[in-house]
């Protein structure tokens, strides 16, 4: 019998890794799970389920390519359709493996595993574990919770529910509560990432008061893992540039490596969204921003529209639309925030060490995907090779992390809570603390001959007639400031105006892109939450895993 | 009474087992024994004795008082019927089970890479799914489709087990079997659930012969044909500027125009589709300034190329394309002595692929020797060395995924035919130029692989020692195995030529080794008391199999490309990856009974016992007995009046087979395990390095258990009209239960590996039927036709408690194109039944609604709803949606079969062998990329769109062309892509002709030469490539995405004596 009892190898079983090296394996494997490892709509940057969705951006390329986000672009989701399934499994994936870890260090009687070990151990994993529920609940609004003790056929029984949030206040209030301020690795969640995740999730409860104090801690008291008190970086460019990776600014990234062997740590979600035909990264023309975007970005004495007239035809950007490459082009000389040119790539303007950008020859299909080209997770033309990854079918692959939770966001988050608490001068210091930084002179694009690219302008506000203004001006600065960054159809949902805004944008956008935007239309309720996945349904049973309202 | 006796031989000396030998008007006779021995007893006032042997001319031989008689049969027409079973060596008229037979001639004709390919349509009930690329691997299933994965069937080369056969040389073999049925092949127990395909080798005669050398050598070459009918630039161009219109633009506005044909209101095709950063180039320019600004490599700055429109079209296809040359020789030398024998056997075949840089090379060297040591004991061995190299092979799992697989045979049908081959300046040209999508120049991609370089090296084979302590007692042991080592390394391009070009200049090598071992024990006895006749067979064998490790590397960016320079050190090497393969052993008893009576009842008992590694020690042991049992009618003395039946069998057989093929050799263990890929990360914020996390890759169970099919067979074996006609039927069912599934996790558990249990269970019905009908119109002029088929109803009837389908995807259309359900058989297709196009505003107002419903596009059927708990009702509800998705066709033929007839002439020989598969369809996937300007706009567009809906042409099945690809166009799975895959081909067609051996003075024997055509012609409605669509999975094939098609070749081939 012997003969017959063949172990396994290269790989181990439970008992070996209940060490402390093999708990913080586990625990690694749980934070590898962020950028979704090719899983494109899984990846923590949202890019598709946030920024895309939020009329911030279109599918771009052409009709045909990648249908499947054609459906969010235009709301017609099905519950058999991929991205929902996808997304589903990538961050279940990612709460298995965190829950891998909880399991094993409850397991273990290491003696080489402190107290202070264990609580830092539980507090990464059940950090992690509330990212990835927060995910499901803004996605999905239900998910079955499901702790580290349950077998795989229990894991199976439990029933989804919409009141998940105590859960994951409760993981990241643990990680708050009890997770050191710093770290030697930079990549390690700590109690201010912890607590500043936490504010977030008070915030989409609406959980005002709550959410002001943790986010004023956070603010007044925060500091990286490795040790910089939050701030804002000087050049707002910088925050998305791989070299200045774990800044003042950054709150908790998805860390990216390139050329490390895996083009699976190299934001391998975003690698699509790159000009099209040899322009920086050669791959595929994804993910162009919106024409409601760029012009969103319009000022008059240094401040967005808030009635949103920068779409009218006096108002709008002037473009390169229907341009071809060997025609002339002069960009708009308009008045526009900075960070239109960090945020937007367009014809005439230095596109990141390229040269000036070319416009139509940097889209796949112009009258399909419109004029613009993304920038903000582009690498620059120095660090080809160098901070990006080419060892892949595409050059696109990069180094820099992603922020999950940056720091202007928080600022933003905090002034939310004081407007909506009434505090409605500290909320507008803290958004023109936001605007102050894209105002400096370092975060304008120059030319080659030191002349700005564009005629840029952007003031400070200097009070807000009522909380309704001072909303208005809030959710304008969240787009501006956050643009492209996966946040803004989760705020469009909470803030209750998802349909209103994205009715509004679909309208301005079908002028341009009827083709993009055939059959587009924001239905609710359906459309505020993704189906869950009927593949899984028929694994589980709709008593287990019931459908949203509308699919 | 008389006794008799004798030796019965063939005209090359080999004895004939099995031989019949008839008292001629009685019942009483006998069969010669392996050796061709045989005695019988004559009865009072018989003077003749009829000597018959299927396949060779019966004779009739007066007795005339001898006592002994030696008989030497010749071949009527070639008909090789002898049967390696399970461990032993039978003639066809003893087996009860249901077994067919392949002649080494048959395997030899088809020139193909592998003797798998080489079966098909050669026996009823295999089913041979393959493609045309030399070197291929294949799906081979032998009657049916018994489960959803690892049921190819076992290979036993020379008494050794071994998966797959593609090393050996198709001239060294020198019969094949193939086991089809329980009775038959449950002595194989723990592999043999799928059947198996058992093949001897050619060794020495048993009696002393001189050196024979034997040379068999062909040639030939294979066309690529011609590719599908695409748009000519101009009617590009045209139906560019229809679409336009179609998308509701006029001249003027902001999206009216291409890059290249202008914004007019007609199209103007450019005299260059590039003139650096220029696009849609009209008049001339001054090359010789422009070659001062040439620049292909990206390394030294911008880019800048030009290219010429070919405004004629490009033929992609012709471009990748070539027509491969074909080589085949083998030298055989055998001979034997009073105490030893031996076969020594050298082939080569080197194959050209019709595809640029794709090569098949195979080196093989066989020794077969076998020495007498005294009166008692003989040993042996068996041994072959093969050097195997596939060059440029595309597809994955050993190239049988070729056909679902986006690779360059599709990227000749996506490359928009204005573009040209080559730039101005002799770089390559490609969509780098604006307006043509992503498509890759193919040529580039077939020439970037020229100097990628792969081999294996196999050692096979085994050592035997025979014991024969006294008459009818042999002992044998056998120790058997084999040894693969492979390397291989690639390049991979910088590109300049595309729109999305590769960023960096790749190197990678790859290296790994596998071994197998079987040892096999055996004892058999052989007694006959009067008419009673029993042999015994009882033997343990234990197994060891793929223990391996595979490792390598890559990197980028050498010093120098210079090949010579290039190595793993000499790039920016990443992390090496290496890997175990976990082997899997079997331990197994087993014991085998065969008795008849007077030639006229058998009967055959089997039972083996098994015990594998892969299951938990509660649940290892299998067993699994068969039964079979066989009546010659003709033995009767009924039959003995009649002059019908010749010789007639019926047979019958019941019996269980074991499989553990689809389990994973770590199936019961709960892994966790290290992996780059799955989970590393930078956990220290580094830019470029890496940490190595675990995650958990199994989940284990120790409850999975043997999978058992029950086979039953009833089949006949019927020489009819005087040994004119041969009918071989069965009627066979398969089922399997405990069906090994992979359990279909929730996506809450994870993406750890599932285990399999035993679940499923799955169906398979039959008739398999082969009818040979040969006869001579004269002494010199004779025929012989064998026509074969089966009918085969595959049906899943189980899948896991809970849950009744699980799906496989496509390429790039959303969601499900094949489902496996209860109910139906494998590999379905699933999708939107098309009843139409909507022909108006009004049409759509009156049907269900559909998204995106417009003028011109699909018209899907409502056929189903779902109610409120989300199941399906069945009942129409006026929306179409997911619900509406229904079953379209299955990969699985109703029929396969094969028509080889054979003319002989005097000296010359004429045969030819058809194949037809009918009953199945083809999911044509590559239409997506080809029938619709949406999908990828500006890669190249089928012909088919010239045809393409407009209010003027609504008599079409062709949707209107325009830019959308929604629901109602391109996006989902439709019936548009599903296509009937019947097909009528001729495998091949031969004449040849033997000299006489007096020829050249008599300095050979038997010089035969000959012409042949292999595929001269396929008949199908298809409008693919071609129609023998394969691919890698039993669950998901008869999807063409890019398939690699099957063409016409022509060869010579020469073969003589010394």
């Amino acid at each position: 019998d012997d003969f017959l009892e063949v172990a396994p190898r290269g790989s181990l079983d439970e008992n070996v890794l209940s060490s402390e090296a093999g708990i913080e394996g586990a625990l690694l494997g749980a934070y590898s799970q962020l950028g979704g490892r090719g899983n494109y709509f899984s990846g923590a940057s949202n890019w598709a389920n946030g920024s895309i969705q939020g009329g911030e951006a279109n599918k771009g390329t052409n009709d045909g390519d990648f249908t499947e986000i054609n459906e969010l672009v235009r709301y017609q989701l099905q519950s058999t359709s991929r991205i929902p399934s996808d997304r589903w499994i990538g961050i279940f994936d990612g709460i298995t493996r965190a829950n891998s870890a909880l399991k094993l260090l409850s397991l273990s009687d290491d003696v080489q595993l402190t107290e202070a070990d264990r609580a830092r151990i539980e507090g990464e994993a059940r950090f992690l574990r509330g990212h990835y529920y927060f995910q499901l609940k803004i996605s999905y609004n239900q998910a079955p919770f499901l702790t580290p003790e349950l077998s795989v056929e229990e894991q199976q029984m439990v029933v989804s529910s919409e009141d998940i949030w105590d859960e994951i206040e409760a993981d990241f209030r643990f990680g708050y509560e009890n997770l050191p301020e710093t770290l030697a690795e930079a990549g390690r969640a700590n109690k201010w990432a912890a607590g500043a995740y936490l504010g977030k999730t008070l915030l989409y409860q609406e959980k005002w008061g709550e959410a002001r104090t943790v986010l004023n801690d956070v603010v007044t008291n925060g500091k990286t893992t490795n040790g910089q008190s939050y701030g804002l970086l000087d050049n707002y460019a910088d925050a998305f540039n791989a070299e200045f990776d774990n800044s003042k600014e950054s709150v908790f990234a998805v860390q990216a490596a390139a050329n490390s062997g895996t083009t699976n740590v190299a934001n391998p979600d975003m690698v699509l969204n790159f000009p099209h035909n040899n322009g920086p990264g050669n791959c595929c023309g994804f993910f162009q921003p919106s024409f409601d975007l760029a012009n969103s970005f319009r000022t008059s004495d240094g401040l967005p529209l808030l009635d949103n007239s920068y779409n009218s035809e006096e108002n709008r950007l002037v473009t390169d639309f229907g341009v071809a490459a060997n025609d002339a082009f002069t960009p708009d000389d308009g008045p526009v925030d900075p960070r239109l040119d960090h945020s937007v790539g367009r014809r005439g303007i230095p596109y990141l060490g390229f040269g000036p950008h070319p416009g139509v020859a940097y889209v796949r299909d112009q009258p399909y995907g419109g004029p613009y080209t993304p920038k903000k997770f582009v690498y620059y033309a120095d660090q080809e090779g160098s901070l990006s990854d080419g060892t892949s079918w595409t050059k696109g692959y990069g180094s820099m992390n992603y922020n999950i939770i940056r720091f202007a966001d928080v600022l933003l988050m905090l002034a939310e809570a004081e407007i909506e608490s009434d505090n409605l001068d500290a909320g507008r210091d803290l958004i023109n603390q936001v605007r102050e930084r894209a105002a400096l002179s370092s975060s304008m694009i120059m030319n080659d001959d030191g002349t700005p690219a564009a005629n840029y302008e952007i003031a400070n506000y200097d009070s807000f007639a009522d909380k309704a203004e001072a909303l208005s001006a809030l959710y304008m600065e969240r787009k501006l400031e956050l643009s492209g960054e996966g946040h803004r159809f989760f705020d469009l949902v909470r803030w209750g105006v998802a349909k209103s805004e994205l009715d509004r944008i679909i309208a301005n956008e079908q002028m341009f892109l009827p083709i993009a935007y055939s059959g587009a239309s924001f239905t609710t309720p359906q459309d505020l939450y993704y189906p869950i996945p009927q593949g899984q349904i028929d694994l589980q049973g709709s008593d287990v895993l019931p459908q949203n309202p509308g699919y | 009474q008389t006794n008799l006796s004798g030796t019965l031989l063939d005209t090359d000396g080999f004895p004939l087992p099995g031989a019949t030998i008839l008292a001629k008007g009685t019942s009483a006779g006998t069969v010669a024994d392996l050796d061709g021995n045989y005695s019988l007893t004559i009865p009072e006032g018989i003077s003749e004795i009829v000597v018959s042997y299927t396949g060779y001319e019966t004779q009739t031989i007066a007795i005339d008082g001898r006592t002994t008689i030696d008989i030497v049969l010749s071949e009527g027409v070639s008909l090789d019927e002898i049967v390696v079973t399970g461990y032993s060596v039978k003639s066809k008229r003893q087996t009860t089970g249901a077994v067919s037979t392949v002649s080494t001639a048959q395997l030899a004709a088809v020139p193909s890479g592998n003797v798998e390919q080489q079966l098909q349509g050669r026996a009823p009930g295999v089913t041979v799914i393959t493609n045309g690329q030399p070197g291929t691997s294949s799906i081979i299933r032998i009657r049916g489709f018994g489960s959803f994965g690892g049921n190819s069937p076992l290979y036993v080369v020379d008494g050794v087990p071994v998966d797959n056969i593609e090393f050996l040389n198709p001239d060294d073999i020198e019969a094949t079997s193939i086991l089809k049925d329980a009775a038959s092949a449950s002595i194989y127990g723990s592999r043999a659930a799928s059947g198996v395909v058992v093949i001897q080798t050619k060794r020495g005669k048993k009696t002393a012969q001189p050196l024979k050398v034997s040379y068999n050598g062909l040639v030939g070459f294979t066309d690529p044909g011609n590719g599908p009918d695409f748009l000519t630039p101009q009617q590009d161009a045209d139906k560019a500027w229809e679409a336009l219109r179609n998308d509701g633009l006029s001249p003027g506005d902001d999206g009216w125009g291409h890059p290249q044909y202008g914004d007019g209101a007609t199209p103007v095709l450019p005299d260059y589709i590039m003139v650096g950063n220029q696009a849609g180039v009209s008049g001339s320019i001054d090359l010789e300034a422009q070659r001062e600004l040439y620049n292909i490599d990206a390394r030294a700055g911008d880019l800048y190329q030009v290219m010429a429109a070919n405004k004629e079209g490009t033929d992609w296809y012709d471009a990748i394309t070539r027509t491969g040359i074909l080589q085949r020789h083998t030298l055989g030398f055998s001979g034997s002595t009073e105490s030893s024998r031996y076969y020594v056997g050298m082939g080569a075949q080197v194959q050209e692929g019709i595809l640029l840089n794709n090569d098949f090379k195979r080196y093989s060297l066989r020794i077969n020797t076998e020495f007498d040591l005294g009166k008692y004991v003989r040993v042996g061995e068996n041994f072959q060395i093969t050097h195997r190299q596939t060059n440029g092979l595309l597809g994955e799992s050993g190239g049988s995924g070729v056909s679902d697989d986006e690779n360059s045979i599709l990227g000749a049908f996506r490359m928009n035919p204005i573009i040209p081959v080559y730039d101005e300046f002799g770089g390559y040209a490609g969509t780098r130029a604006l307006g043509f999508n992503n498509p890759r120049n193919p040529v580039a991609e077939r020439d970037g692989v020229a100097d990628n370089r792969g081999f294996s090296n196999r050692l096979f084979g085994n050592v035997y020692v025979e014991i024969e302590p006294i008459q009818d007692l042999i002992f044998r042991s056998s120790f058997g195995g084999g040894f693969i080592g492979f390397h291989s390394n690639f390049y991979s391009r910088q590109t300049y030529e595309n729109s999305e070009n590769n960023g960096s200049f790749g190197y990678g090598e790859n290296q790994g080794y596998f071994n197998d071992w079987t040892w096999t024990n055996t004892a058999k006895y052989k007694k006959s008391f009067g008419s009673n006749n029993f042999d015994i067979l009882v033997g343990y064998e234990a197994i060891e199999a793929g223990n391996g490790r595979v490792s390598g590397a890559s990197g980028i960016n050498p010093f120098s490309r210079d090949i010579n320079f290039i190595n793993l050190s000499t790039v920016s090497a990443n992390p090496p990856f290496s890997s175990y393969s976990v082997p899997v052993k079997f331990a197994s008893v087993f014991t085998q009974l065969n008795y008849n009576w007077n030639d006229k009842y058998y009967l055959t008992a089997t039972l083996r016992r098994d015990e594998s590694s892969r299951f938990g020690a509660n649940q290892r042991t299998g067993t699994f007995p068969a039964f079979s049992a066989a009546w010659r009618v003709t033995a009767e003395p009924f039959m003995a009046n009649q002059n019908f039946f010749t010789d007639l069998k019926i047979r019958g057989g019941y019996g269980e087979m074991g499989n553990s093929n689809n389990v994973n050799a770590n199936n019961r263990f709960s892994l966790f395990a290290q992996s780059l890929g799955a989970s590393s990360y930078p956990i220290d914020g580094s830019n470029n390095a890496v940490d190595i996390g675990f995650f958990q890759s199994r989940i284990g169970s120790e409850n999975a258990r043997w999978e058992t099919s029950v086979t039953s067979n009833i089949g006949f074996d019927a020489t009819i009209l005087g040994g004119k006609v041969d009918v071989i039927a069965d009627l066979w069912r398969k089922e399997t239960n405990d069906l090994l599934v992979q359990l279909p996790l929730p996506a809450v558990n994870g993406s750890a590996a599932a285990p399999v249990t035993n679940i499923g269970s799955m169906l398979n019905q039959g008739l398999d039927m082969a009818i040979t009908y040969r006869d001579k119109f004269s002494s010199d002029f004779g025929f012989e036709v064998t026509l074969n088929g089966a009918l085969l109803k595959n049906e899943i009837t189980k899948f896991t408690d809970d849950v009744d389908f699980f799906d496989a995807t496509g390429s790039r259309i959303t969601g499900t194109i094949v489902r496996n359900e209860v109910g139906r058989s494998l590999s379905s297709f699933f999708g939107y039944k098309v009843v139409g196009l909507f022909q108006d505003d009004a049409e759509i107002a009156n049907a269900p609604t559909q998204p995106d419903a417009a003028p011109g596009r699909f018209r899907f059927e409502d056929n189903n709803s779902r109610n409120e708990d989300g199941e399906l009702t069945g009942v129409p509800d006026g929306i179409i949606d997911e619900a509406d998705r229904t079953f379209l066709g299955s990969a699985v033929p109703d029929f396969t079969g094969g028509l080889n007839l054979k003319l002989t002439y005097k000296n010359f020989d004429l045969e030819t062998f058809l194949y037809a598969s009918v009953g199945n369809e083809i999911y044509n996937n590559s239409k997506w990329f080809t029938d619709f300007y949406g999908t990828f706009k500006g890669a190249s567009v089928s012909s088919r769109v010239l045809d393409s809906w407009t209010p003027e042409n609504t008599d079409t099945d062709v949707p209107i062309y325009e830019t959308a690809s929604n629901f109602s166009t391109s996006q989902q799975s439709t019936s548009y892509y599903v296509e009937d895959g019947s097909y009528l081909r001729m495998q091949y067609l031969t004449l040849g002709y033997t000299l006489d051996n007096s020829a050249f003075n008599g300095a050979f024997n038997n010089l035969r030469l000959a012409v042949s055509a292999t595929n001269l012609f396929t008949i199908t409605g298809y409008d693919g490539l071609d129609p023998a669509v394969g691919g890698s999975a039993d669950t998901d094939f008869g999807v063409d995405v890019g398939n690699y098609p099957t063409t016409r070749g022509f060869n010579f081939n020469i073969s003589l004596d010394f």
